[in-house]
């Protein structure tokens, strides 16, 4: 580590082989810089990111032992982070080194303005300087990650996803509300396209969960609570009472014959009947019995009957508490309720069923082994109609979007009627036959030719004669009404969320998206990952879609916890906010109401920040009403700094400072430069997290030290990184506007928006309209500014 | 056009006509390929190539639609069923590969076993029957075939009438004749 006390400046202009230089005077920035204090060393170069470049640097923090770098280039997205390792191998401290974004800011959108892209650069260059002048070095922290993966469903998605972790050696807790796993795809009779016998692909895989010695198991099982971090989550778990011992019950079902309780099978949909000692299915896993409490008299005849002595009916519910590093949700979907529906007559006439009602009926394994008959009477069925889109696609009293999977699950059940049932007429009546997938449009084709009958055009009323049921729709192929006469009618319902993640996702602390299914960190390109570090998730809870892509997303979401893991310990930014003065810290707590991710406790008489949970936004700062905050890499010190630099480098007319939220903001602005747009120069950014950061004080100082206008450029609240720092950012501007009139600063001096990034092209505009604004305005005179600096000085003592 | 109600009830006052089509043309095609017929999903490549269709009411779309729901009659009895010019576009372009073009033949021979026929093909009916051709070979006609230089009588019926003999046989033994020479009585 070089000394600190004495900083030794190096400054780099990089010309980017014109990209810069054709604008900007790089001589000119170089001898202005050469002339500040502390600068021992200024150069350019053609490509300071180029080997020979970085040599040059590295070179000159050698022989001339500096131990501060400014580096003026290209935007720091693009080489920040090796020229971090560069001069972090010459010994000096990422807090030490500082990349100015002369070329977006500057050439590329100055290029009608060489002068005032020039003036600017240096003054760019000057606030770099003298923030970096003020500089503590930063460590980054390290965490260890727990080894184990909490995987919520036992669904299809979350079996593959817990086997899949489980493989690699991880420990895995697989949490199933129901009695056995195996999800929906337990309750299908054959899968599409290929037809395959859906327990005979399923159950091998549930035994595997069984029997894999890394996969802990529970059922009948609840998550309550989840505290702690992404790496080390600490997870409680409630299980409801299961009245059979696991590890005892052997599954011979003496208990069940001799159980005097009926009622109705929820895994048959409500089709047919069971004890109220049962198994789900035969195949079901764990492989034991379990009693449902809600119907369960005690009456202990099960008790006598059990040769293993499994069951205790005075069996309790218990909590757990786990550890684990990441989590994966997948706790999949439910069907819409369509009772709304008066037109379609569900929940009116028996035989109209829901097509996860028809799945159980076709089943050798369900209520009627595999005979379809009437619901109402048990009397033939010679003709059946199914309605696609029934509350799909509906934004009037269902779901506004396509449920994916309902075009291919009608042709499947119509295709295997059809291969057992001679003579049956089964007509499918759709919107658009939504065929999308490998193998399916074939499969739609392969139907057609078995003569399944389509009908374009979405049922508009289903209307009950006796036990057959009359169909009105509309052939839109034809433009003409059509009514056909149904034994049994088969609803395809929206598929919605699980009903559990409402909650869920609050335990979890990831947001869901306006349908109710968990959002994605990015829809397109991290699409298995949740808004959360650490929490993942796979299957429908995604968004409905069928079982292939159900276990492709648990595929991935399995590889993106494994990857979470792997790194053993992880690191942790310094950027973080701490208790700079301890002993001004009187626990007041309103820090705690304005943190974004709830870092911020208070232990004994002070707050406490905890380093893993806080994302450095900065947004507490300001709200601590004794400056006991601060935060690492952007002190209130370095940003005074930076500040009075940027607005005394060179001799600028009208001097505009944007502070500039650096993630979605700052990438806008990013744009504008690519694009080659123009705007004026008078604009000057500095960028900071979320300009929820800045105090009035920063604000004020800035107007005293020669700035004209003060911009602030925040990302959206649920597209920022920052959650609701973006929107405290905002309250707080606003409430600036109003307190800088009290330094006889014109409110119009303040401009805040909002940026999103594919509106970059609107920066011009807002830059144009400001800076014609602030011209119009005219420079604040020189008397305000030295009382301003005055009243500073006086409030600061 | 017709003048049928909108109202479709299926079963009611449906067939299974498409069957009905294939059955009857796998005498003549190969039954796997008129099955394609099922297959329609009434993408509009046949009506939008259609030549006669842009300039008449042929609608092969709605032809093929109607087929597959079995309304025979209105099908049978739709008059611009004779508009089709059977040049093949649409069978050459259909992306199931439905024999949109034999299948129209197929259903204008029932058509004509129906009775359903327009007057015009009755007419070039009853030449073929009496004279082996159905359009008339004109004295115009006779000139034209002397400038190209060949002979003014085509060897067709016109030069054998033993082959004339045989044209009528077959007319008589498959009812054509009777079919043609009643309907053209009945008007």
């Amino acid at each position: 580590m070089k000394t600190l006390e004495n900083p030794r400046v190096g400054v780099f202009v990089c010309e980017c082989g014109g990209n810069i230089s054709d604008v900007v005077d790089v001589k000119r920035v170089v001898k202005a810089a050469s002339e500040w204090e502390n600068v021992v060393v200024a150069r350019h170069y053609t490509y300071m990111c180029s080997k020979p470049g970085v040599e040059l640097i590295r070179q000159s923090i050698k022989k001339r032992g500096l131990n501060r770098v400014v580096i003026a280039c290209c935007t720091p997205k693009m080489h920040r982070k090796m020229f971090e390792r560069n001069v972090e191998e010459e010994g000096v401290n990422l807090a030490f080194l500082e990349v100015v974004n002369i070329r977006e800011q500057c050439s590329w959108v100055h290029h009608e303005d060489p002068e005032g892209a020039t003036l600017k650069a240096i003054d760019l260059i000057k606030g770099a300087v003298k923030k970096v002048e003020k500089a503590t070095p930063l460590y980054p922290g390290k965490m260890p990650v727990k080894q184990a993966v909490l995987v919520i469903g036992g669904g299809i998605a979350g079996i593959t996803a817990a086997l899949r972790v489980a493989e690699t050696g991880i420990k895995v807790y697989l949490v199933e509300k129901e009695p056995t796993i195996g999800g929906h795809m337990a309750k299908y009779a054959k899968v599409f396209p290929t037809l395959d016998c859906a327990q005979c692909i399923l159950t091998p895989k549930m035994g595997e969960v069984a029997e894999n010695t890394n996969i802990e198991l529970l059922t009948l099982a609840e998550v309550v609570s989840v505290e702690g971090v992404p790496g080390d989550f600490k997870v409680k778990i409630k299980l409801k009472p299961r009245g059979v011992d696991v590890e005892k019950c052997v599954g011979c079902g003496a208990c069940n014959r001799v159980c005097p309780v009926e009622t109705v099978s929820d895994f048959d949909e409500g089709l047919g009947k069971r004890k109220a000692i049962y198994i789900p299915f035969p195949q079901a896993v764990p492989s034991a019995y379990v009693i449902d409490f809600n119907s369960c008299t005690k009456c202990g005849k099960c008790v006598e009957k059990c040769p293993r002595k499994a069951i205790n009916l005075d069996d309790t519910e218990k909590e757990i508490e786990i550890n684990v590093g990441a989590i994966i949700v997948a706790t999949g979907f439910k069907l819409f309720d369509l009772s709304e529906y008066g037109e379609y007559k569900y929940g009116i006439h028996p035989n109209v069923i829901t097509a996860l009602q028809m799945e159980r009926l076709m089943n050798v394994t369900g209520p009627t082994s595999g005979a379809i008959v009437r619901p109402s009477d048990g009397g033939e069925v010679k003709k059946i109609g199914y309605v696609l889109c029934a509350g799909s696609r509906d934004t009037n009293k269902g779901k506004p979007y396509c449920s994916r999977v309902c075009c291919l699950y009608a042709i499947k059940q119509a295709l295997m009627m059809k291969e057992f049932m001679e003579g049956l007429d089964i007509w499918i009546h759709y919107i658009d036959l939504r065929a999308a997938g490998r193998r399916y449009e074939e499969f739609y084709k392969n139907a057609q030719i078995e003569g399944v009958k389509f009908v374009r055009g979405k049922v508009s009323e289903i209307i009950p004669d006796g036990d057959q049921l009359i169909v009105r729709a509309e052939d839109t192929t034809l433009g003409r009404p059509i009514e056909n006469r149904y034994d049994l009618v088969v609803l395809c319902p929206p598929i919605v969320p699980s009903p559990e993640i409402t909650k869920l996702a609050e335990i979890l602390k990831i947001p869901l998206d306006e349908d109710g299914f968990v959002l994605e960190k990015h829809p397109k390109l991290d699409p298995v990952s949740t808004k959360r570090e650490g929490i993942f998730a796979c299957g429908v809870i995604l968004g409905p879609k069928d079982i292939q892509t159900s276990v492709s997303e648990a595929e991935g979401a399995a590889a993106k916890a494994i990857n979470f893991l792997i790194q053993k310990e992880k690191i942790i930014e310094p950027n973080k906010a701490y208790l700079a003065t301890p002993e001004e810290c009187d626990a007041c707590g309103e820090c705690i109401e304005v943190c974004p991710t709830e870092a911020i406790s208070i232990a004994s008489d002070k707050v406490e920040i905890n380093e893993i949970l806080c994302n450095g936004c900065g947004a507490c700062i300001p709200a601590c009403p004794k400056e006991a905050l601060d935060l690492k890499g952007l002190s209130d010190e370095q940003l005074m700094a930076e500040i009075e630099g940027v607005l005394t480098g060179s001799e600028s007319e009208i001097k505009i400072l944007a502070f500039v939220e650096n993630e979605i903001a700052y990438t806008a602005l990013d744009l504008t430069g690519v694009a080659r747009l123009s705007y004026p120069s008078s604009i000057r950014v500095i960028p900071v997290p979320s300009t929820s950061r800045l105090k009035l004080k920063h604000i004020l100082y800035a107007f005293a030290k020669g700035a004209d206008g003060i911009m602030f450029l925040e990302a959206p609240e649920h597209e920022g990184p920052f959650g609701k720092a973006h929107a405290i950012a905002e309250e707080r501007i606003e409430n600036y506007r109003f307190d800088i009139e009290d330094y006889d600063i014109d409110s119009v001096r303040i401009w805040f928006s909002k940026v999103y990034v594919p509106d970059w092209r609107k920066l011009v505009k807002v830059f144009e309209t400001f800076d014609r604004m602030i011209k119009d305005e005219g420079p604040i005179d020189q008397e305000t500014r030295e009382n301003l600096l005055k009243k500073l000085e006086e409030e600061s003592e | 056009m017709s003048s049928t109600k909108p109202l479709i009830k299926i079963n009611e006052e449906t067939s299974d006509f498409a069957s009905e089509i294939i059955e009857r043309g796998a005498k003549i095609f190969p039954k796997e390929e008129l099955k394609r017929l099922l297959t329609c999903i009434q993408c509009g490549t046949c009506y939008g190539s259609c030549p006669s269709g842009r300039i008449t009411a042929y609608h092969v779309r709605m032809i093929m639609r109607k087929a597959q729901l079995g309304l025979k009659e209105e099908v049978l009895r739709d008059e611009n069923l004779w508009n089709c010019t059977t040049c093949y576009t649409c069978q050459e372009r259909c992306p199931r590969e439905v024999e949109t073009t034999d299948i129209i033949r197929l259903i204008r021979n029932m058509a004509f076993e129906a009775g359903y026929v327009k007057k015009p093909h009755l007419i070039v009916s009853r030449n073929f029957i009496q004279t082996g051709h159905s359009i008339p070979l004109r004295d115009e006609d006779k000139e034209k075939r002397k400038r190209v230089g060949v002979s003014e009588i085509p060897p067709t019926t016109l030069t054998f009438p033993e082959a004339l003999k045989e044209v009528q046989t077959l007319v008589e033994a498959t009812g054509f004749k009777e079919k043609v020479l009643k309907l053209l009585e009945e008007g």
